[in-house]
């Protein structure tokens, strides 16, 4: 145990070295208070804390909606635009160096020399370098939780989940940066591994939501549309989704299933929190007492293809990716003499 | 009996390729002792100590290093190492090396905190502890790296090159240093190519070539052999006094006259029959072959930087 804190505490300590944290972070508490100074409430909305507000009878509506919207902005925004990507991206640039330094010649050998075992040395300096994103958005989410609190007098809990679903995000793109860095001892190519890894994912899952929305959601919105011609019409009953279209959809996603599922696990979010029982992906809920039936429609459709990846598919196929990238890298880490 | 801190035999390493960097390792290290290991780069010094510090995995290993089977994990607790070219966290204070490594050894934090401030003392670094190690001197830095290498109160403490980059002054206080471990019952492990350094330390040695330990012993027992006699006369002799002298074994070079034996009783003779002939003699000592003399007869004409390992031959696809 006392290995491990040595660990981890050299690692707090790298990261408050590395100027780029500091930036990120100060990122990341101008964006929360950016989010801060929004209001949301049931006579309209507000933002930069009151200097610029819109009122009045069609900015009306009910406190649910109202903690809603407000953490919409938060989940639909903030999680998958900063955190989910801007945040990730500045620390895969910090921590990308960190196995190839702790490979050079000279330095490697004083650790593996130590009474503390390879595979934990590993996984000890692997789960400490996820400390770089855990503190950001920890900080992250502390202040949209006063804020929330403060703003609608509801203390949410839930906006913590962010924390473990982001590092979560990190470790899987992560993970591919430490097995090339121990296998090449680059910090050039395991970034660019890295990224290139979750440049495909994102493009992977990207066009199978793309194909899954024109092959489902929009028969069961009503869409028709005529292939040949490229015209489309909005009918007023859900039509028969397109084989073709279908066939296309399953093949994208089978491509998929071995890759990290980050922009879905970052949606699961939405299931994490919730308002009076309710969570987030439960969009005509909160809807229902504003909208019409045609929206409350969409919004059913749009639930459907919100939801169309149970937590199990997702959580389970990006962990067992994680699971392969981090057993090659400590079975290389291990069998490797330094 | 002296007993053995490390006692290793056949120890072989086979690299992918088919380099062969040890071919057959049989050594014995007396505990408490200096003890150098000297061969020529290639030769395979900086594996067998990786060897013995889990750094690098045998091929072939058999033996013990402080009793326990070599490759025992709990065992480093007991065994400090200062790599050739050590790299510690740039963005780690001195202090904080020692306290890092401490721990990695599982030393605890108190003990860590108390130690670490007096090794700083006895490496003569207590004014810059508090510095990055960024900001050191290569020397400084190496001082560092011998104060984290004793952070465990090791009974082994492994040395590659530890004086590599240190400047005169530092070399003088790092000898100091190494006696002062002796003094304490440490074993010190010493890989090195300043031979000079060596012969004032180590109370043995051993040679590594190509391989293999091709001498092991002490400095004393290694030259023993080489042990002659040297007499110096004021003018050069002449051809009739030369001949009375040449069936003593008597070599003569201007006014140096050596005598290649080891017992000092027969150099009474050759100093009667000087006296005799009215020869001064302006001194007389015992003399040996230095290490560095001792080292270049044994690794031969191959030299340093020479010897490559032998490559296996490998089977031949049919």
């Amino acid at each position: 145990m006392r290995q491990i804190l040595t660990i981890f505490s050299d690692s707090y300590r790298l990261l408050k070295a590395k100027k780029l944290f500091w930036v990120a972070l100060s990122f990341s508490i101008m964006i929360a208070l950016l989010y801060a100074s929004i209001g949301i409430g049931e006579n309209g909305i507000s933002v930069l804390f009151g200097a610029y507000s819109l009122d009045g009878e069609d900015y009306q509506m009910s406190p649910m909606l109202a903690k809603f919207l407000y953490l919409m902005v938060f989940t639909d925004y903030m999680v998958p635009y900063w955190l989910g990507l801007f945040a990730i991206v500045l620390a895969l640039i910090s921590v990308c160096s960190v196995f190839p330094n702790f490979l050079e010649g000279g330095a490697i050998d004083v650790a593996v020399s130590k009474p503390i075992s390879r595979v934990t040395l590993f996984f000890a300096k692997y789960v400490s370098s996820l400390l770089f994103v855990a503190i950001q958005v920890f900080v992250f989410c502390l202040i949209v939780f006063i804020a929330f609190g403060v703003r609608m007098e509801s203390w949410n809990l839930g906006i913590f989940w962010a924390v473990p679903l982001i590092v979560f995000v990190f470790s899987m793109i992560y993970s591919v940066a430490v097995l090339m860095a121990v296998w090449t001892k680059s910090t050039l190519l395991s970034l660019f591994m890295a990224l290139l890894v979750w440049g495909m994912s994102w493009a992977i899952h990207g066009i199978e939501s793309l194909t899954y929305r024109a092959a489902y959601t929009a028969a069961a919105q009503g869409v028709a549309i005529n292939y040949a011609t490229g015209e489309s019409e909005v009918l007023d009953e859900p039509q028969e989704a397109n084989q073709s279209l279908v066939n296309i959809h399953r093949g994208i996603k089978m491509a998929g299933i071995p890759l990290p599922k980050t922009r879905d696990t970052t949606y699961f979010l939405n299931k994490l929190i919730k308002i009076e029982g309710k969570d987030l992906t439960q969009k005509s809920a909160f809807y229902a007492e504003a909208e019409d039936s045609y929206n409350l429609d969409m919004q059913d459709s749009v639930e459907d293809y919100e939801n169309r990846h149970s937590v199990g598919y997702t959580i389970g196929t990006s962990l067992a990716f994680e699971a392969v990238m981090l057993s090659l890298a400590c079975f290389i880490f291990v069998k490797r003499d330094y | 009996m002296t007993e053995s801190v490390i006692d290793i035999e056949e120890v072989r390493k086979r690299y992918r390729g088919g380099v062969e960097a040890l071919r057959g390792v049989s050594l014995k290290v007396p505990k408490g002792q200096i003890f150098g290991l000297l061969g020529p780069n290639g030769a395979g010094k900086s594996t067998l100590v990786k060897i013995l510090l889990s750094i690098v995995r045998a091929t072939e290993c058999r033996g013990e290093m402080l009793g326990k089977p070599v490759g025992d994990k709990a065992t480093l607790a007991r065994v400090g190492y200062l790599p050739e070219h050590a790299r510690f966290p740039e963005y780690l204070k001195g202090e904080e090396v020692i306290r890092y490594v401490a721990g990695l050894s599982g030393v605890p934090r108190a003990d860590a905190i108390k130690r670490s401030g007096e090794l700083l003392e006895v490496v003569g670094m207590k004014d810059w502890a508090n510095r990055r190690m960024g900001s050191y001197s290569k020397g400084m830095k190496q001082r560092i790296g011998l104060a984290q290498a004793l952070v465990n109160d090791p009974e082994i403490v492994f040395l590659d090159e530890p004086t590599d980059g240190v400047d005169p002054k530092g070399r003088l206080e790092m000898r100091a240093v190494l006696k002062m471990m002796k003094e304490q019952g440490r074993t010190v492990f010493i890989n090195s190519h300043l031979l000079g350094e060596l012969e004032m330390i180590c109370d043995s040695v051993a040679i590594m070539d190509q391989g293999k330990i091709v001498r092991q012993g002490t400095i004393a027992d290694l030259t023993e052999k080489t042990r002659h006699y040297e007499i110096r006369v004021q003018e050069a002799l002449g051809n009739m006094l030369l001949e009375k002298l040449k069936p003593h074994g008597v070599e003569c070079q201007g006014e140096l006259l050596t005598m290649y034996q080891q017992d000092a009783g027969r150099v009474q003779p050759v100093i009667d029959i000087l006296r005799a002939d009215g020869v001064t003699i302006t001194s007389m000592s015992e003399a040996r072959q230095s290490l560095e003399e001792l080292f270049m007869e044994t690794v031969g004409s191959h030299g340093p930087g020479a010897a490559m390992p032998p490559k296996i031959k490998q089977k031949e696809n049919v």
